[in-house]
């Protein structure tokens, strides 16, 4: 269908809609994608802000009249200045961390397919596509009108554009100002800019809670972030390294190794000689070791961390992504530093 | 001596070196045109070597010119127009066939990155039927028996047209009626295309009854030359190949008779093998 | 007179059906893809597309543009670079009197590798790196190592075939090694190169098929061209010496013409094995050792062969794509057998 022919029925549908919504409570309802048919994304159902079972909903005030359009919009993602005519309906994700950004903010009817290894929320439309390995014929198929990917593989952005389809490079975020960006951009890009910027300022005021425990409580001074059973782990120069270099300890990797770049790999020797006072165990390879296993290894049944009992194992999939359950993540560490001992 | 006004090959000075060893030379060379010539000589002699040199296949110094044109001013090409080269073991591709490695003969007639003519399927042709092989054209070479492989390659070399046919150990490997067999249509090749033919021989005796006189090499120079009346004599052959021979006149052309000289006398043995007839020599 | 047939050159008929088998092999490959795109509205888009030819479709302009943009000149890149490393496969096979050379035999892979990882771990994250740079630095990377590898060798061993061989391998090793040095301190170069390695044509387009194109035309003309010279080398260097043909020269033009648009082949598709060996090995038992008949062969078997085995890379298991390199050898292994069975047999 011409996009402009959409765009008018978007702006009448909503029109039709918001009119109505105007004054009416809308708390935190789950609403999960509605049928895909439905051109208007903003009807009176609740913006989809999915968050797990530990977190009480927030509650989002939307008696302001949302704008009739948001579009167009030009936003800045990896790819450079994207402008994006009319609101997208045609939503193709491939990346498990901006899918969760696009639900988080509401657009979920807008998405038709999500790659294979989005998971989160439940209810997803998952498809074989692969946000490592594009298969651009797989992609245009479906005739999306927007494709959001995290890496810019194989110059994916650009073939997609040689083919008429907009495409957004979101790389993954360094720090935490970089996924409250990121959101903004998804908010933008998919017409739910208020939604957005309700969530980033829900994130905000729930992480700077979080820190605020740990006012005034003693922490360990050095702390070790496990990505594998051969002690592969991350500097403060990544997007988790930074959230715990927030807290003001000190993570051994830092340093050690500037040439291994923001993934290094420490020796056995190295981490038993640091004695970090914490340990993160977060295996991106699937393994889940128990605290028995840890101390198994030779020579860890004596770090402070073990006999203290400061350890703290995280979700592989929230530490390896950058969303909206970037707060979790937070609590999480919290949790496990203040927790503990 | 044949007249020699022009000769077919000239070579004056002609030195071959590995590193500091002299291989050969320097010596002086000439075949007239028309002629045929035989190198002789003992092991590593050099005959290999000087026909190498000749055929621009080894780096050499000194100056060799065929037909009065000197050969370092011409390429490759050029030279391989007027010399053909027959190695001692020439190489049967596997699965080529006799037509296509006759044709290859053409191949100093091409450009670079030509093709055949016409008139190269011609000289094919030609070549094929002067050594009788028309019947054989489809025949893989790695099938032929020794006797056809020598006539193939005689037949390639043909196919070049040259002026001068370089041989090397021409009847290596072939029994003697395939030798003579060779050697006649060598000769009689050269009295009709009037070709100038160089040729390595072993064998002493086929050097002498083909061909119109020897050159032979001892240590890389040569030694003697001439007729082979003249070059094949007891003395020379004992001096430089350290065998004891008698030479003999058979037909006219000289037979080279290996001798047997005990160290010590044996004694008699019943069963002992007596020379048939009288070889010895009568001269 | 004669009317003897040429004993070596391909009959016109050979050319045509070699040709027309090539462009059945393009046209089937752009048919077929991804699901959504039924093979009809493909071709009807490739025939619209043609210069001079109207045809109406009922493609959608995004599915148009995916068969114009993006599959057609991977279809086409797949068929030129089957291209070349067939020919240039056989044609080392030919400089090199061995059967197992292929166009990666002095140090092109690796070279293309050592490139491909300097640019990629160089600039501290995989995502740095563009893909104009990747293949620059693969073409680069290609060419360094074919002329260490042939300086070495020259200065070696003389002109021979063996030295430069041997070199090749040396060079390859240290490549290798060097590789291995800067990609083991990296854990998500690794995946990037190794991903390159396997070969991959998702990323080809117009621009990638032009730059190709040049040293396709260049390199196939003249190897082709020089196969009448290369029989003649078949009979060792002396007697091809003796015949007129320059060893050492013939050997240099062709290492330099096929390494050229092996790089330029490497650098736009990473490394694709199997196709510079196995292709001329299959075209060679059915005609015989002549280079006459086995290097055109290689052109059409070459871009026949590629351009199927990426169809099956992009379909069997799509939307996945499998690398082209693990089907080539896949494909390429049993077929090889079970052609040496057949002609074993026949021979006997």
């Amino acid at each position: 269908m011409p996009r402009r022919t959409r765009t008018a029925i978007i702006s009448l549908t909503m029109l039709t809609f918001t009119l109505p919504a105007c004054g009416s409570d809308r708390s935190g309802a789950d609403d999960t994608a509605s049928a895909p048919g439905n051109a208007a994304g903003e009807s009176s159902a609740a913006p989809v802000v999915n968050v797990s079972e530990s977190n009480p909903a927030p509650v989002i005030d939307t008696d302001a009249p949302v704008p009739a359009t948001g579009f167009p919009v030009t936003v800045t993602a990896g790819n450079g200045d994207v402008t994006i005519e009319s609101r997208p309906e045609r939503i193709v994700v491939l990346s498990a961390s901006l899918t969760e950004m696009v639900f988080a903010v509401g657009a979920g009817d807008q998405v038709i397919a999500v790659d294979t290894y989005s998971d989160f929320p439940a209810g997803l439309p998952v498809t074989e596509l692969s946000g490592f390995r594009p298969n651009v014929e797989a992609i245009g198929a479906l005739d999306p009108d927007l494709v959001l990917v995290s890496r810019d593989v194989d110059g994916i952005a650009a073939t997609l554009g040689t083919v008429g389809i907009q495409a957004l490079v979101l790389p993954s975020a360094t720090d935490l100002d970089d996924v409250y960006g990121q959101i903004d951009t998804v908010g933008a890009a998919t017409g739910h800019t208020d939604e957005a910027a309700a969530l980033v300022a829900q994130m905000r005021s729930a992480i700077d809670d979080q820190f605020a425990r740990l006012d005034g409580a003693t922490l360990p001074g050095r702390f070790f972030y496990e990505m594998s059973d051969d002690y592969k782990t991350l500097t403060s120069d990544t997007f988790v390294g930074s959230i715990l270099a927030a807290t003001g300890m000190v993570n051994i990797a830092d340093g050690v190794d500037p040439a291994a770049g923001p993934y290094p790999q420490l020796s056995a020797e190295y981490v038993l000689r640091a004695d970090p006072g914490h340990l993160f165990v977060a295996h991106t390879d699937g393994s889940l070791p128990t605290v028995d296993d840890l101390a198994a290894r030779p020579g860890w049944s004596a770090l402070q961390a073990l006999t203290h009992g400061q350890v703290t194992f995280l979700d592989p999939d929230i530490a390896s992504r950058w969303g909206p359950r970037v707060v979790e993540l937070v609590t999480a560490i919290v949790d496990g530093l203040i927790g503990g001992s | 001596m044949t007249a020699r006004h022009r000769p077919a090959v000239y070579a004056a000075g002609l030195t071959v070196r590995a590193g500091k060893t002299v291989l050969l030379g320097p010596t002086d060379f000439i075949a007239g045109t028309g002629d045929w010539i035989n190198v002789i000589g003992p092991n590593g002699a050099g005959k290999s070597t000087l026909l190498r040199a000749i055929a621009g296949l080894t780096s050499h110094t000194g100056r060799l010119d065929v037909h009065g044109v000197c050969l370092a001013t011409l390429d490759l090409r050029a030279r391989s127009r007027l010399i053909g080269f027959v190695a001692q073991h020439p190489a049967m591709p596997a699965g080529m066939t006799v037509a296509q490695y006759v044709l290859l003969g053409r191949a100093p007639h091409i450009g670079p990155f030509g093709s055949e003519s016409a008139h190269d399927l011609e000289r094919l042709d030609g070549a094929l039927d002067q050594l009788a092989l028309a019947s054989l054209a489809e025949r893989r070479v790695d099938t032929l028996s020794g006797g056809e492989r020598q006539r193939v390659s005689l037949a390639r070399a043909l196919a070049q047209e040259p002026a001068v046919l370089l041989l090397d150990e021409p009847t290596a490997a072939l029994d003697v009626g395939h030798q003579q067999d060779v050697l006649e249509l060598i000769d009689d090749l050269r009295r009709r295309l009037g070709l100038t033919v160089v040729s390595t021989m072993h064998d002493l005796t086929l050097a002498a009854q083909y061909g119109d006189h020897l050159v032979l090499l001892a240590d890389g120079r040569i030694v003697a030359e001439g007729p082979p009346i003249q070059v094949l004599t007891g003395p020379q052959i004992q001096r430089y190949y350290g065998a004891h021979v008698d030479v003999i006149d058979h037909r006219g052309h000289p037979v080279v008779v290996p001798v047997r000289t005990p160290h010590t006398d044996p004694p008699e043995r019943p069963g002992h093998l007596e020379p048939e007839g009288d070889r010895r020599a009568t001269t | 007179m004669t009317d003897r047939a040429h004993p070596t050159r391909l009959p016109p008929l050979a050319i045509t059906a070699g040709a027309a088998v090539t462009l059945a092999a393009v046209v089937i490959a752009t048919a077929f893809g991804a699901v959504g795109i039924s093979p009809g509205q493909a071709v009807a888009v490739l025939v619209d597309a043609l210069p001079g030819i109207e045809l109406q479709h009922d493609a959608s302009p995004t599915v148009a543009a995916i068969i114009t943009e993006v599959r057609l000149p991977r279809v086409l890149l797949a068929a030129a670079v089957g291209a070349v490393l067939a020919t240039a496969g056989g044609a080392y096979q030919a400089t090199f009197h061995n059967p197992l050379a292929d166009p990666y035999l002095l140090g092109v892979a690796s070279g293309a590798g050592l490139g491909v990882t300097f640019a990629i771990s160089d600039t501290g994250s995989s995502l740095g790196a563009t893909g104009p740079v990747i293949t620059a630095a693969a073409f680069a990377g290609a060419l360094v190592a074919v002329a260490l590898a042939y300086s070495l060798g020259r200065a070696a061993g003389g002109r021979s075939g063996a030295s430069l061989i041997l070199a090749g391998v040396a060079v390859a090793a240290l490549f290798a090694a060097l590789q291995t040095l800067l990609l083991q301190r990296d854990d998500e170069a690794i995946r990037d190169v190794y991903a390159w390695l396997l070969g991959r044509f998702n990323t080809a387009s117009w621009d990638e098929l032009a730059l190709l194109a040049p040293f396709a035309a260049v390199t196939l003309s003249v190897l082709v061209g020089s196969s009448r010279r290369l029989d003649v080398l078949a009979l060792g260097d002396d007697e091809a010496q003796s015949l007129g043909v320059h060893p050492a020269r013939l050997r240099l033009l062709v290492v330099v013409t096929a390494t050229l648009a092996t790089a330029a082949a490497v650098a736009v598709s990473g490394l694709i094995a199997f196709v510079g060996i196995v292709v001329p090995h299959a075209i060679r038992l059915r005609t015989g050792p002549s280079y006459r008949r086995i290097l055109p062969l290689c052109v059409f078997g070459g871009a026949t062969f590629l351009c199927l085995a990426d169809l099956g890379a992009r379909t069997l298991l799509a939307p996945a794509e499998i690398p082209i390199g693990v089907l080539t050898a896949i494909v390429g292994a049993p077929f090889f057998l079970l052609l040496l069975r057949t002609s074993r047999v026949a021979m006997s």
